[in-house]
């Protein structure tokens, strides 16, 4: 009854009043992340980490955490009533929403949405509570050779999977990985890449990076294409977003689907809420016997990908704890956040730190009845949110960046790291290349060097140890598998109009 | 599109050269093993090799559709850009001149007014909220001492 034990010590934790008031704060913030178009969730965590720096590192993720999944569930309010995905996790919402919306049922919809939420998002994070342990205990025997193979099979996946053009986005990786090299060498005390900036000696501040890549280039994309502000006019009662009794019955195959699948989505490195609530809309559409309505607001096209955005959000968190491998640019964003805290997420965590481990676990528990109860009432309060115009978020993105990102260190350098990675960020978004990888490479740059440099030096210098040790041979193949998926894709694409000529 | 991915490659092959010269300099490792030039060493020979892939596809590629939209914007949202950017090299460069609050009392009344061109009262009532609630969150609630200026506050 080791598992009761541990959901116990984590509840004492989770419901300590400051954790209980920041996991509120957490999701009241993810809510209104998710409600305003055009500014995302790891927007909102990258910003936060300088304002939670001084917590203690529970407090600090467990805030974190809750602006993540509350985001998730704030993004399909726009999605339903406006057409406007307020995140990108919320895009499919917008297909049968809206139409939902339009037909006269926005309450049904808003209330669906939230509801499978709630019932995908307590799903994930019990299957979190049963499967993250063994996978821990699994974990903890791995040697340097598997840990070079994991965190590069982490690499290899997010790159290859995330955005249009694999190739960017290994480039990406690879630039996220110099950048990593900059400073003194851990293992040699050498100073690498450091134009003699005595500030540099540390390396390249991870706070002043995530958030010149997400937030300041966020910002400057939306000034270019100034958003329209858009109103609607349906009047909510509270008892109108109830779902009827069909709604349920038409939802109920989708809803678990939608978690289930979700949930191994968000398990997997590289994939995320996105492409989960993608995939599950597809499944829907395959199995359901009227395939032709979707997209005219049927309720299981918005049961499926909102309960699967939630509940690969409690996925992601599984090898995000467990490995120590985000899935998606937000968790590489809050694996920075734990490492700034001194907490190094892998397998050993479930052992030193229990209880941030369960209070973080118990505080998901919590933070999604908050939301339900958040979301369901206030709903008419956060439509009217969104007439609070661009103009006035704008400075306040962008000044609370730069203010946090110096009120870590006191540090004016780090403000430039910020500035420069802003125009950095802002030139990748407009060329297609995505930041998530080069952020995860920055995090994990550090480990995949020293367990390579550690394996070849146990190997005496022969790349053979990672093929011979059988865990790490099969994470090498994973990595080395995902590498070539693009390029089969390149030649595929080249191949298939060659034929259609000829 | 394709100017652009053509300037991109260029670059990061100068860069991935620039990156290999550099970690042949250092040292080798003291003891046996990798040295500290390893890793560079062998992610400036993979970043040539995807920069050579990035050319070589730019070449070959036909042109498509998202080859003829130039991925920058016009002038106007480029003056706009370069407003908040320049802007943000001001306040960063003036912020232990002037102090936490009037810089960013400023910088905010520049983005509001000029930036976006909204009316004065508009402009001076976003900067003066948006300083004092900075103000409340990083000093008063989070007891970060944030630069004051050479007037003293």
């Amino acid at each position: 009854m080791d598992i009761f034990h541990n959901i116990i010590l984590g509840f004492q934790v989770a419901s300590s009043l400051e954790n209980l008031l920041f996991c509120f704060i957490g999701v009241l913030i993810g809510t209104l992340i998710g409600v305003l178009p055009g500014i995302g969730p790891t927007t909102g965590v990258a910003i936060l980490i300088p304002i939670t720096f001084g917590m203690s590192a529970t407090t600090a993720i467990i805030t974190m955490c809750g602006v993540y999944y509350g985001a998730m569930y704030g993004g399909s309010t726009t999605s339903i009533l406006l057409n406007v995905p307020g995140e990108s996790s919320s895009v499919m919402t917008t297909l049968d929403g809206y139409q939902m919306a339009r037909h006269g049922r926005p309450g049904p919809a808003l209330g669906m949405a939230a509801l499978s939420s709630f019932i995908a998002g307590t799903f994930a994070v019990l299957m979190l509570t049963l499967i993250a342990p063994p996978l821990a205990d699994f974990a903890v025997s791995f040697g340097p050779p598997e840990y070079f193979a994991l965190t590069f099979m982490g690499l290899t996946l997010v790159t290859s999977l995330g955005g249009d053009s694999p190739l960017k986005g290994l480039i990406s990786g690879v630039l996220g990985l110099l950048v990593a090299c900059v400073g003194i060498d851990a293992q040699s005390g050498v100073g690498r890449f450091t134009f003699d900036q005595m500030y540099l000696l540390d390396g390249v501040g991870f706070i002043g990076m995530a958030v010149g890549l997400f937030a300041a280039s966020e910002v400057l994309v939306n000034i270019e294409s100034p958003m329209q502000q858009v109103f609607t006019e349906a009047k909510l009662g509270f008892l109108a977003l109830f779902p009827n009794r069909q709604d349920w019955k038409d939802s109920f195959g989708a809803l678990w689907r939608g978690s289930i699948l979700g949930f191994f989505i968000g398990v997997l490195p590289g994939a995320g809420a996105t492409i989960a609530s993608f995939m599950t809309y597809a499944l829907e559409k395959k199995l359901s016997k009227h395939p032709e309505k979707f997209g005219t607001g049927v309720i299981e096209g918005v049961a499926a990908p909102e309960g699967a955005n939630n509940s690969a959000a409690g996925g992601a968190m599984v090898s995000l704890l467990t490995l120590g491998i985000p899935g998606s640019g937000t968790t590489a964003v809050m694996l920075g956040a734990l490492m700034i805290h001194g907490l190094r997420p892998g397998p050993m965590l479930f052992s030193t730190h229990p209880d941030f481990v369960w209070g973080l676990i118990a505080s998901m528990y919590i933070g999604n009845i908050l939301l339900v109860i958040l979301n369901m009432p206030l709903i008419g309060l956060w439509v009217r949110l969104l007439k609070v115009p661009y103009t006035v978020l704008m400075p306040l993105i962008i000044t609370i960046s730069v203010v946090g990102v110096y009120a870590t260190d006191n540090n004016v350098f780090d403000m430039w790291v910020m500035f420069f990675f802003g125009l950095v960020g802002y030139l990748m978004r407009k060329m297609d290349y995505p930041p998530a990888p080069m952020v995860l490479a920055l995090v994990l740059g550090p480990m995949v060097e020293m367990s390579l440099r550690q394996s070849l030096t146990i190997s005496h210098g022969s790349l053979a140890i990672f093929f011979t040790r059988p865990i790490a041979a099969v994470l090498t193949l994973v990595a080395l598998l995902s590498l070539c998926a693009p390029l089969l894709r390149m030649m595929w694409i080249r191949y298939k109009p060659g034929k259609t000529a000829g | 599109m394709k100017r652009a991915d053509m300037i991109t490659g260029i670059v990061l092959l100068v860069l991935a050269g620039y990156v290999m010269w550099e970690s042949m300099q250092m040292p080798p490792s003291a003891t046996f093993g990798p040295g500290s030039g390893f890793l560079p060493f062998w992610v400036g020979v993979i970043l040539a090799v995807l920069a050579g892939f990035l050319v070589a596809s730019v070449w070959t590629r036909k042109m498509t559709q998202k080859d003829s939209v130039n991925p920058f914007p016009g002038a106007k949202a480029l003056l706009a850009i370069t407003g908040v950017l320049g802007g943000l090299a001001a306040y960063i460069f003036l912020i232990e001149v002037l102090g936490f609050l009037v810089d960013t009392f400023l910088y905010v009344a520049f983005l509001v007014g000029m930036v976006e061109r909204q009316r004065w009262s508009l402009t001076l009532g976003v900067a003066i909220v948006t300083t004092a609630s900075l103000y409340i969150v990083f000093q008063v609630l989070l007891g970060i001492s944030l630069p004051k200026g050479a007037f003293g506050f």
